[in-house]
């Protein structure tokens, strides 16, 4: 007898649907799965054969293949254990299925119990982008499934409640949708009333959060760049439902997710020591897994000491701050990972840290802090929008430098409401050339931002990024176009500066 | 006890006095001088006016590539000889009045007098020409006149360039390789001030201080000398090889005692530093942290009798401790401004005021407040009350108009174009 079931299987942090086929037959007794099965998924046969008969059911002593389609597609995890399992009790007739377009993806425990898996999120959508309407999940993974609207998700506790269901005696019933919590307010983070002076760098990270801007700040050891840009938490605005959702499948197929409480509202904040590998930083690995570019999608990305990093590791940032995605390349195909982040940056300027400071004068080579700066290799410094060389304040003259962090969001989310209510994305994301820019653009603008590129030999790809900045810097001071002034402050923070 | 102070073919407008002598108490904390004068070195009195410079420059051009033949070496061969060629046909023996005994040098003698020393000079005089670069020794006419007055003098020099150059009135403009902000603008403010005013800026092509000062006086139309501490063939530090070609095609010279070709080991500072002295009628330390290079020129210039001036700096700054150390200890004369350093040089000339566009109100706030004193956005902010996105975008608008520079730092400076603008542009 054949029967079919429908799992999904995870890749990097989608799902894909997973047609599950089971073949009982005459032959010598064994159960073998085909369709790339990766070593955990060869160890669903023995899980299978004790939940069955845990639950009061037989593995017949038959041949029995399942096959995993689309079977070219390599399949890894524990998600597939309940499909299995029911597709071999319909193979065997021991389950007449009422509706066989139910969705199961649960790991099995010996005993028959179902477990939660991770990536739940993203298998779940999976199955509705394929037009299932009901998925089963392990209980521990109701509130993530849940998170998922549009498809109806039954959670079960074991492996007899799912076979019940699913002949019609005993319906599960259905889990009520996850809510989207309310922000909360954070508390234990700096705040920028913490930051002594540097008035120029709370500028700069007040227009990088405010157009989604990379920012790196320059400047010798201890004078607060690592605090301030620690402050972005508190000043960032929170996630909106959508983004919520995507950032939770991320966090769901990373397996870091908080099960009871999927959906989270504050951005991400992810700040990787920097011996992080490539892999760790971007994602890869023989299991494709998130890297900290991902889990800082619609975040921050905060990279303290950016030029201790291990060069092929900044460069593979290169990618996703360009598109906001990370392409992973493997045998069977390219894989996509979604990676649209925020990157805040922090380094000396040379190895001791005290090269071009007032006072205390850098005691190395000119030749290693000169190798020590070309870290920041071009193409990457290219990707950057602001740049801000930062020292130690003279004296203890605050002056309006004490503004807290409260004031500061609300311009930040201010200008992030008026970008929303004008164009599709943020400015940061706007396309090279985007109408709405050139639009706002005064002629005074136009003018003044021709003799700057002329002056200071600024690349095409620096005058479109400037413009994005000064279009945020515009949208903080409420002005509805792109003037001079603005332009000209946009200039003051770019990053060819670096090379001086 | 050296005797300094602004006495010399400079100085005469109004020289801040300093006293004779240096107190016993400050000369022990006075860097070492790099070559101690001597009365044995045999230079001094010794007569070149009877030597046939035709007949003896193969063996000079020779003799010199011998280790432990260096000014000094020289000089006792002249000395005891009476002529190189003399000293070369003595053979070995001569080695023995050479000050310091260098293993290798009998090994290289042999082999040198196998090639024959007309061979060898014309090997010299073509490696150099290929580089566009001639011998010139003590002996020729056009061999510097400042460097004629050091005893023991470099018997031979390597130029590339316009050689007459060497004989102009030189100031010498030195510094740390690892400028600041601050020391960078005074360097290059004085060296286009010497260059426009004509006189030569003199310097060692090193990175930092030296660059900025041979770039800046290039580019106000001057011309500039830069001694080379390694072979004339080999420009060092490579870095610096356009401007070196810059320099030359400006009028300018390179200059160095290495012969061409010779094995390539350390750059050698030390002799470098004491011909910059030489050249210089003034030497000029723009920024020194302790046991800079720069304080072995100063201490050269000091030894040469030549003037001395440091640009101070703020007495928490570890890169200008040298050239505070200079004055206190009354080895430099304090230079109070650029116009007042070229009064002390001789070197004043009228000012001309560029005329610029107009600036907006708050350009001109912030214009007014760099000339009066550099400073980082946050000290600018609290001397202007302008808020932080106006001064930066002020900035920038200075910035593109040439007034206003930050050298990649965090403080900003107004350019020389802003300072001839005077305090009330």
């Amino acid at each position: 007898m054949l029967s079919q079931t429908l799992s999904a299987s995870l890749l990097g942090v989608d799902g894909v649907l997973v047609r599950v086929e089971v073949d009982v037959a005459f032959g010598l007794p064994g159960l073998t799965i085909v369709g790339l099965a990766g070593s955990a998924v060869q160890e669903a046969r023995e899980r299978v054969r004790s939940a069955l008969r845990n639950s009061g059911f037989e593995l017949p002593a038959r041949r029995i293949t399942v096959n995993l389609s689309p079977a070219d597609l390599p399949k890894e995890g524990t998600a597939f254990d309940l499909a299995i399992a029911v597709g071999v009790l319909s193979a065997s007739n021991q389950l007449r299925a009422e509706d066989p377009s139910t969705a199961l993806i649960a790991e099995l425990a010996l005993d028959g119990r179902l477990q939660p898996i991770a990536g739940a999120m993203a298998l779940v959508a999976a199955a509705r982008e394929a037009g299932v309407a009901d998925v089963v999940v392990a209980v521990g993974n109701a509130a993530e499934a849940a998170a998922v609207r549009g498809i109806r998700v039954r959670p079960a506790a074991t492996l007899g409640l799912v076979v019940r269901h699913l002949a019609g005696l005993d319906e599960l019933s259905p889990a009520g949708p996850t809510p989207l919590p309310e922000p909360e307010p954070a508390h234990d983070l700096p705040d920028l009333g913490d930051v002594i002076g540097q008035p120029l760098g709370r500028r700069a990270l007040e227009i990088a959060l405010a157009g989604r801007h990379h920012l790196a700040l320059c400047g010798p050891p201890g004078v607060g760049k690592t605090l301030l840009l620690q402050c972005a938490p508190g000043l960032d605005p929170p996630l909106e439902e959508d983004e919520a959702i995507e950032v939770g499948r991320i966090y769901s197929a990373a397996g870091l997710v908080d099960r009871r409480k999927p959906l989270v509202r504050a951005r991400p904040f992810r700040a990787p020591h920097h011996t992080v590998s490539k892999e760790a930083l971007v994602g890869g690995g023989p299991r494709v897994r998130p890297g900290e570019a991902s889990l800082a999608h619609r975040g921050v990305l905060f990279l303290d000491e950016t030029l201790q990093f291990r060069a092929d590791a900044l460069d593979a940032l290169r990618q996703p701050l360009d598109s906001g995605s990370v392409t992973i390349a493997r045998v069977e195909g390219a894989l996509s990972l979604p990676a649209r982040f925020l990157l805040l940056a922090a380094f000396n300027p040379c190895p001791c840290g005290w090269l071009g400071t007032r006072g205390d004068a850098c005691r190395c080579d000119p030749a290693s802090a000169r190798r020590y700066a070309a870290r920041l290799s071009g193409p990457l410094r290219d990707r950057l929008d602001l740049f801000v060389r930062m020292e130690a304040p003279r004296g203890a003259d605050g002056g309006d430098g004490a503004e807290p962090s409260r004031l500061v969001a609300g311009r930040v989310a201010a200008a992030l409401q008026r970008q929303r209510e004008r164009q599709a994305s943020v400015n940061a994301e706007l396309p090279l050339g985007a109408p709405e820019l050139d639009a706002a653009l005064t002629a005074r603008g136009r003018a003044t931002l021709q003799a700057r590129a002329r002056r200071f030999r600024l690349s095409p790809r620096r005058v479109q990024r400037t413009l994005r900045v000064a279009q945020t810097i515009a949208d903080l001071a409420g002005s509805g176009s792109i003037d001079a002034d603005h332009l000209d402050e946009a200039l003051h923070y770019r990053p060819e500066r670096a090379a001086a | 006890m050296i005797g300094v102070g602004p006495h010399g073919p400079v100085g005469n407008a109004d020289p801040v006095e300093a006293p004779a002598t240096v107190a016993a108490g400050s000369a022990g904390r006075r860097p070492a001088p790099v070559m101690r004068l001597s009365s044995a070195s045999g230079w001094n009195g010794f007569e070149l006016d009877g030597l046939d410079v035709e007949r003896e420059r193969p063996f000079w051009l020779t003799l010199g590539l011998v280790p432990g033949v260096g000014p000094v070496g020289f000089g006792r061969l002249l000395a005891r000889f009476g002529s190189a060629e003399a000293a070369w046909k003595a053979g070995e023996e001569a080695l023995a009045v050479l000050p310091r005994s260098v293993p290798e040098a009998a090994v290289v003698l042999r082999r040198l007098r196998g090639t024959g020393p007309e061979a060898v000079a014309r090997q010299m005089s073509r490696a150099a020409a290929q580089v566009g670069a001639r011998a010139i020794t003590a002996l020729d006419p056009d061999y510097p006149p400042p460097l004629a007055r050091l005893d023991p003098r470099p018997p031979v020099l390597y130029v590339a360039g316009e050689a007459a150059t060497l004989a102009g009135f030189g100031v010498a403009v030195v510094g740390t390789r690892r400028p600041s902000g601050y020391g960078r603008s005074c360097a290059i403010e004085i060296a286009d001030e010497l260059g426009r005013a004509g006189v030569v800026v003199i310097s060692g092509l090193a990175l930092g201080i030296d660059g900025e000062a041979h770039r800046a006086a290039v580019a106000a139309g001057g011309r500039s000398v830069a001694v080379l501490p390694a072979p004339i063939d080999r420009i060092y530090p490579p870095r610096h090889r356009s401007l070196a070609r810059r320099l030359v095609a400006g009028g300018g010279a390179l200059v160095t005692e290495l012969a061409p070709g010779q094995p390539v080991g350390r750059p050698d500072f030390a002799r470098r530093n004491r011909i910059i002295a030489g050249l210089a009628a003034a030497t000029v330390v723009v920024e020194a942290p302790d046991r800079s290079g720069a304080l072995l020129t100063a201490s050269a210039a000091v030894d040469q009798g030549r003037d001395l001036y440091a640009v101070p700096g703020p007495i928490d700054a570890a890169a200008s401790r040298g050239c505070n150390r200079l004055i206190a200890d009354q080895l430099a004369t304090l230079v109070t401004s650029v116009p007042a350093l070229l009064q002390q040089l001789g070197a004043a000339r009228g000012v001309q005021r560029p005329t610029i566009k107009v600036l907006s109100e708050t350009e001109g706030i912030v214009l007014y407040a760099l000339l009066r004193r550099s400073g980082s956005i946050e000290e600018l902010m609290s001397r202007t009350r302008l808020p932080t996105g106006a001064l930066a975008s002020a900035l920038t608008l200075l910035e593109s108009r040439g007034l206003a520079t930050s050298y990649g730092g965090a403080t900003f400076h107004p350019t020389l174009a802003a300072r001839r603008l005077g305090p009330h542009a």
